[in-house]
């Protein structure tokens, strides 16, 4: 029966409106992925849409972050990305540092610390501008995206379910990612499909 | 080489004991330390322990919910069997937002404290250790995990023996904590997203420098959105955009805390709430865009039909039946003038519900926190109109009238003949009609409030079409007219029966004022009905005398009625006043108030003083009154200490005030000066940031300095 009530709804409501217009839309699980198109280590570029009918993984990354360190030290991303590649699945690396940024890198570093590290994603993009990162929102790396062959993202998230930068939380964390591309294989919707992902910041310019 | 920073860098070594670790260690980036809040513990004691963390420039580490990214400090404490370590007591973080990224943590220092409990079997005269395993990510641009091992051995002692002051950190780690809110929260979740309210919290928006809702758990709200928010009437509105794990209104919470930021009288000063509330629909999401027209018509229907029952309310019906038993009489006279008195009485009710409408308007767009029957709100209107009604009815069981053909003073201006008579019948309609609304009209005059000024002007109209609506269509049609009896003797007694529902009126109207202005306002309101009763007898007694009686009859009636009103309005004034002081009084009677004679009195003896220097617009010192000064723990340390708590309210910019703060450095407010007991003694300013502790701990540090002395 108070004034203040409805009336604050009402001024509040058009304020969050033009707010919300001004923000960038997210990514929303089940809905179709939004598409881009980058350079890749080996020089040529990579589309999204050109991927249609195949599963797509991107994982934000940064070699020099721990939590990247965590996960290809132990093997944990590597053997995710021999899996997934075996099964026919585009899995991307997507390195959104800026120039002068920590993980900035040019397509020979990124091959060869692939090889490093005994990792076989099926490319690796390059997003110095954070135009792909700003897209998906990508916060983190490491964090996941997963697209389905009808081009609509079914996953995103984090890696797994124990926050922290200890190897041997690994073992006893469950893993978000390959639980999702499981279920995929199985034809049955992903039951977790939007996870906290934890990580180090993604170095995006300014 | 990257795997090298994982490896904890001890440096320092700084602990007595040789064979426990290091109570602190440090990082390129981090000085840990283990700190506790006593420096022995006894059997049993339940203390306080954690870690205290000092972080280079530009660097940060994280609360529990670190946001887009990051990770949450974690310290596991090792301790002797029975002991057990509570939760982290997370102090109320900071945002740190890098590009598009928005974390949640702490810069350049921040103490985590758990409560430790000490096993009842621990032996005196032993060491009772502290072991804590604490893992934390820093991060400037780039992030490091990082970990070290502390340790702390404290004595053990006998029951009742000294436990030591232990470290002054955690006082501080004490006084940064969130503390419950003080007013109540809630949380509506609706096509707008999420909107977090404060209500009934007495602030000013001036002094808020910034206020950011920082949510316990990952996915709640979008972190790096923003958090538009709208303060005023002492309510604090956030609108937070939902995250991929929002609550839902079927059975979700809120949790986290809201942060407050506002300028203190040494800068800008933060305080966290707690937030844990649960999420429920929005009411009315704020008119949805698509189908105004058909919330409109509903309206205009349901205000059109409220007004229709306004005529059967108590208040209303006896007016409207004279007018009515007065058409009955003149009916078969003039058709026409009988349908013209219709219509000026229509004018009247909807000049005076376009005149509120209007006012409500004005008072909408001023931000004013009003709502309908908002003039019921002042003591002197509900006196006023209390007064109105009791004349009504005196005049409606016939104690007096006015002038000669007309028979009583509810109809003083409603049967006068002309059409200025009709149309303020249809304005005292209105008036005593309000009271009445509220109740009835609440869901249209709800939605008329949400809108612009044209719909809320519309709905108001409808309103008043439909209180005209029954006397119009009876004016105006003479076939209506003949339904009504014939006049005749009846007619008067009805008329006098009708005396009583505007008496009942009037009696709820003056409990209505003992609500609002307390009881001696009862008595002022009686007393003046009894010199309006008074006035009018005398009035109508002596008007059928002579010129001179007459006269003087009119002049005493008058002066009665004067005495009446402005008795009346002085005494609930006062009384209104006086209430107003002993609630804020007897809240905290605990208190007196501030002048420097009783401070130089007080002090003069030697006694101890607590001052508290406050104002009505300043949060801090409000919170700090609720969440410390008004606890038990703090009454209770006050009267054992024979301490007199003084409050200076400076909402008025007060002057002796304004020196007092000058004296101790400070231009604004809050200020806390405890002068310890002893003439001589020199006060001690207190911090900003109050919690029963640290205001016990200051009166226990003080008492203690004293007696070493």
């Amino acid at each position: 029966m108070f004034l203040n009530q409805p009336y604050r709804s009402a001024i509040m409501g058009l304020a969050f409106a033009l707010a919300s217009t001004a923000a960038l839309a997210a990514p929303v699980v089940s809905q179709p992925a939004p598409v881009f198109s980058g350079t890749a280590a080996d020089g040529s570029t990579v589309n999204l849409a050109g991927l249609r009918g195949k599963t797509v993984v991107l994982e934000w990354t940064n070699h020099e972050c721990p939590f990247v360190v965590k996960h290809y030290e132990s093997g944990n991303i590597p053997n995710l990305q021999k899996d997934a590649v075996a099964k026919g699945i585009v899995w991307l690396q997507v390195i959104s540092s800026a120039p002068g940024k920590q993980g900035y890198i040019d397509g020979e570093t990124a091959k060869k610390l692939n090889a490093d590290r005994g990792a076989t994603p099926t490319n690796t993009v390059f997003d110095p501008d954070g135009k792909i990162g700003n897209l998906y929102e990508a916060t983190n790396t490491p964090q996941f995206f997963i697209i389905n062959p009808e081009g609509v993202l079914v996953y995103k998230g984090g890696i797994d379910s124990i926050p922290s930068a200890d190897i041997e939380d690994i073992a006893k964390a469950e893993n978000y990612v390959s639980a999702a591309l499981a279920e995929l294989a199985a034809g049955k919707p992903v039951t977790k499909s939007s996870t906290k992902p934890y990580g180090c910041t993604v170095k995006y310019s300014g | 080489m990257l795997i090298l920073r994982f490896i904890p860098i001890a440096l320092l070594a700084l602990t007595c004991d040789a064979d426990a670790g290091p109570s602190e260690a440090a990082t390129e980036q981090v000085r840990a330390q283990l700190i506790a809040s006593v420096d022995a513990v006894r059997p049993g004691d339940t203390i306080q322990a954690g870690v205290h963390q000092e972080i280079i420039p530009h660097w940060h580490t994280y609360w529990i919910n670190p946001g887009d990214s990051g990770l949450a400090t974690r310290i596991d404490y090792d301790l002797p069997a029975g002991a057990t370590a509570g939760p982290i007591q997370w102090p109320t973080p900071g945002r740190i937002t890098l590009g598009p990224v928005t974390n949640y943590g702490y810069e350049h220092e921040v103490t985590l404290l758990s409560s430790i409990k000490v096993p009842e079997d621990a032996i005196v005269g032993g060491v009772f250790p502290i072991k804590a395993k604490v893992k934390w990510l820093v991060c400037e641009e780039i992030c490091i995990p990082q970990r070290v091992e502390l340790a702390l051995d404290l004595p053990v002692v006998a029951p009742g023996q000294d436990q030591g002051r232990g470290s002054e950190l955690v006082g501080k780690a004490q006084a940064s904590l969130p503390v419950a809110s003080p007013w109540p929260v809630s949380v509506t979740s609706g096509n707008n997203g999420l909107t977090l309210r404060i209500t009934d919290t007495g602030l000013q928006p001036d002094n808020i420098k910034n206020i950011w809702f920082y949510p316990s758990e990952w996915g709640r709200i979008v972190h790096n959105a923003d958090q538009p928010r709208l303060v005023g009437g002492g309510t604090i509105e956030l609108k937070l955009q939902p995250g991929d794990d929002a609550p839902t209104a079927s059975g979700g919470r809120l949790n986290g805390v809201l942060a407050v930021t506002e300028n203190g009288s040494d800068g800008p000063v933060t305080r966290g709430f707690i937030i844990n509330a649960p999420v429920s629909a929005a009411a009315v999401d704020s008119a949805p865009a698509a189908e105004p027209d058909l919330a409109l018509s509903s309206a205009l229907i349901l205000a059109l039909l409220g007004g229709v029952i306004l005529n059967l309310m108590p208040c209303v019906f006896p007016v409207l039946s004279i007018k009515a038993l007065s058409l009955a009489k003149h009916a078969h006279q003039n058709p026409l003038q009988t349908r013209l008195h219709g219509l000026a009485y229509t004018l009247g009710v909807l000049f005076s519900f376009a005149l509120l409408g209007s006012l409500l308007n004005v008072l909408k767009a001023s931000g004013a926190q009003i709502g309908w029957g908002f003039q019921f709100q002042s003591p002197l209107f509900v006196l006023a109109v209390a007064y109105l009604m009791f004349a009504v009815g005196l005049s409606l069981s016939g104690v007096f009238s006015i002038g000669g053909s007309v028979t009583s003073i509810g109809s003083s201006l409603a049967e006068k003949p002309g059409y200025t008579g009709s149309f303020f019948t249809g304005v005292l309609a209105t008036v005593v009609a309000t009271p009445c609304t509220a109740p009835l009209m609440g869901a249209a005059i709800g939605f008329a409030l949400a809108q612009p000024p044209l719909v809320l002007l519309a709905v108001f109209l409808s309103l008043g079409l439909g209180l005209a609506l029954p006397y119009l269509l009876l004016s105006l049609w003479p076939f209506l007219q003949r339904c009504l009896p014939k006049p005749g003797l009846w007619m008067e007694r009805v008329k006098q029966g009708l005396a009583f529902p505007m008496y009942a009126a009037a009696v709820w109207l003056v409990w209505v004022l003992a609500q609002q202005a307390g009881n001696d306002s009862v008595a002022v309101a009686l007393g003046g009905m009894v010199t309006i009763a008074f006035a009018a007898w005398l009035y109508e007694s002596t008007k059928t005398g002579g010129s001179a009686v007459r006269h003087s009859g009119e002049g005493l009636a008058a002066l009665a009625l004067a005495v009446a009103l402005t008795g009346g309005y002085f005494g609930v004034e006062a009384s209104f006043a006086a209430k107003t002081r002993s609630s804020t009084a007897s809240a905290d009677n605990h208190w007196e108030p501030y002048s420097a004679e009783r401070l130089n009195a007080l002090r003069a003896e030697g006694k101890p003083v607590f001052l508290n220097f406050t104002a009505a617009w300043c949060i801090s010192c409000l919170v700090n009154e609720k969440v410390a000064l008004s606890q038990r723990s703090v009454i209770d340390a006050f009267r054992q200490s024979g301490i007199t708590y003084l409050k200076g309210d400076w909402t008025n910019r007060d002057v002796e005030i304004t020196r007092i703060l000058a004296k101790f450095g400070r231009s604004g407010v809050p200020l806390y000066v405890y002068y310890p007991g002893g003439a001589a003694a020199s006060p001690v300013v207190l911090p900003q940031i109050l919690t029963p502790a640290v205001v016990t701990q200051f009166i226990k540090a003080s008492a203690r300095a004293v007696s070493q002395s």
